[in-house]
């Protein structure tokens, strides 16, 4: 749900070149994987730690990432970008296995990914090593639970528009099938809204989303189980509804990290969730902060 | 001129209104300021992020000039023809208020006789 296709920013700016776009090369769990890679590196990057973003649900890469100008930002900062499609998102395919769409397997997915891209541990001293991961919305949970799970491999977090409770957690299932085969309207507001905004994006594989939501029914946000330990801002737009329970996030890094030094929090102005990603000021916090 | 302070210093004030932007919209909000009052300005540099019912966009500057003054806090909606803008610019490139100065002349060729040998 995250992007909005709006005229701001360049597409790519000049000189960053999409370097490779292709699945994990090494299958995770003997079955094919379902996450499309986009590489984006302008050559300037001199072995730089690479960033690894994560867009939010029903969007893209395309949608979330580089339309709204956030490859150029993070090209200007000299960093090679790895963006992964989430499963039936943007260039990925849409499985009909259920399994292929829960966040345990997106997140193992995801370090092989990173393996195959050649991404090392960190080590002291060494600012080639680990990964920078930025996530937005759905997104922003996959980071959490990713960082909380590799803190010998996570840099930094950025998590955008993110939510301690999972919108998607409640989302009313059998209505949404019930009002996409033509039958009567959905009821919940929460579930209507993902919905109406699932539909904005005409690519979007509808059952395909919903396969998504049911899986992450059988896998709710439990951020309290791994809490990341390095540092982590936290952005979410002033008029952002689905982001209410950010403090509860800000809250349990705090308590995890037992100081308020490394976790850091931005609110920006007027913004919503669907508007949110083009802001400039959250796009310079962003390189910032992974860069400090 | 000479015994008003303002036109002694050599500047103007040239104000910019929300422009059209298109599809029959009359407004726009603010999300974010990209300059501030002080600020130096460039021709075409984004000035400010705008959300209508139909995208957000930024407002590329269509004046080079010091900002003098800024309308509308993010979330405030502004009326297209409605001040957005002041910038403090030399005197000599005021121009007409709500007209914006070209930095060269428009150049339109027209030809006037065909050239057949052309393929």
């Amino acid at each position: 749900m995250a992007g909005q296709e709006g005229t701001t920013g360049a597409a790519t700016g000049t000189g960053i070149v999409e370097t490779a776009r292709h699945a994990a090369e090494h299958r995770v769990e003997g079955t094919d994987n379902s996450l499309a890679v986009r590489v984006f590196s302008a050559g300037n990057d001199g072995g730089a730690r690479p960033v690894l973003l994560i867009h939010g649900f029903a969007s893209s890469t395309e949608l979330n990432w580089v339309s709204t100008g956030w490859i150029t930002a993070l090209h200007d900062a000299g960093r090679k970008v790895i963006a992964v499609d989430l499963p039936g998102h943007g260039l990925s395919p849409a499985p009909e296995d259920l399994d292929a769409y829960t966040p345990s397997r997106i997140r193992a997915e995801l370090l092989q990914i990173l393996q195959d891209n050649h991404v090392r541990p960190l080590a002291d001293g060494d600012a080639t090593s680990g990964v920078d991961v930025l996530g937005y919305s759905l997104g922003s949970r996959l980071a959490w639970e990713f960082a909380g799970t590799q803190p010998q491999l996570v840099h930094r977090v950025v998590l955008g528009g993110p939510a301690s409770i999972d919108p998607l957690a409640t989302f009313d299932l059998e209505a949404a099938q019930a009002q996409l085969s033509g039958g009567a309207a959905i009821a919940d507001p929460t579930t209507a809204e993902l919905v109406r905004m699932a539909q904005l994006v005409p690519t979007n594989n509808m059952f395909s989303l919903l396969s998504m939501v049911e899986a992450i029914k059988t896998e709710p946000f439990a951020p309290e189980e791994a809490v990341p330990s390095m540092p982590i801002l936290l952005v979410a737009g002033e008029r952002d509804d689905l982001a209410g329970t950010l403090p509860t996030l800000l809250e349990l890094a705090r308590g995890h990290q037992g100081s308020d030094e490394h976790v850091r929090e931005l609110i920006l102005p007027a913004r919503t969730h669907a508007n949110a990603v083009t802001s400039r000021a959250y796009k310079q916090a962003a390189v910032e902060f992974i860069n400090g | 001129m000479g015994f008003n302070e303002y036109w002694s210093t050599n500047v103007a004030e040239l104000s910019f209104p929300l422009p059209d932007l298109g599809e029959g919209l009359i407004e726009a909000t603010v999300l974010e300021w990209l300059v501030a009052v002080g600020d130096q300005v460039e021709r075409n540099q984004p000035l400010v992020e705008v959300e209508t019912t139909k995208s957000s966009l930024e407002l590329p500057s269509p004046q080079a000039g010091k900002v003098l003054r800024v309308n509308g806090e993010p979330g405030e909606t502004i009326n297209v023809g409605d001040e957005l803008i002041v910038f403090e610019v030399a005197d000599d490139s005021a121009g007409i208020v709500g007209t914006v100065p070209q930095d060269t002349a428009p150049k339109r060729r027209v030809r006037l006789s065909a050239n057949l040998d052309e393929d």
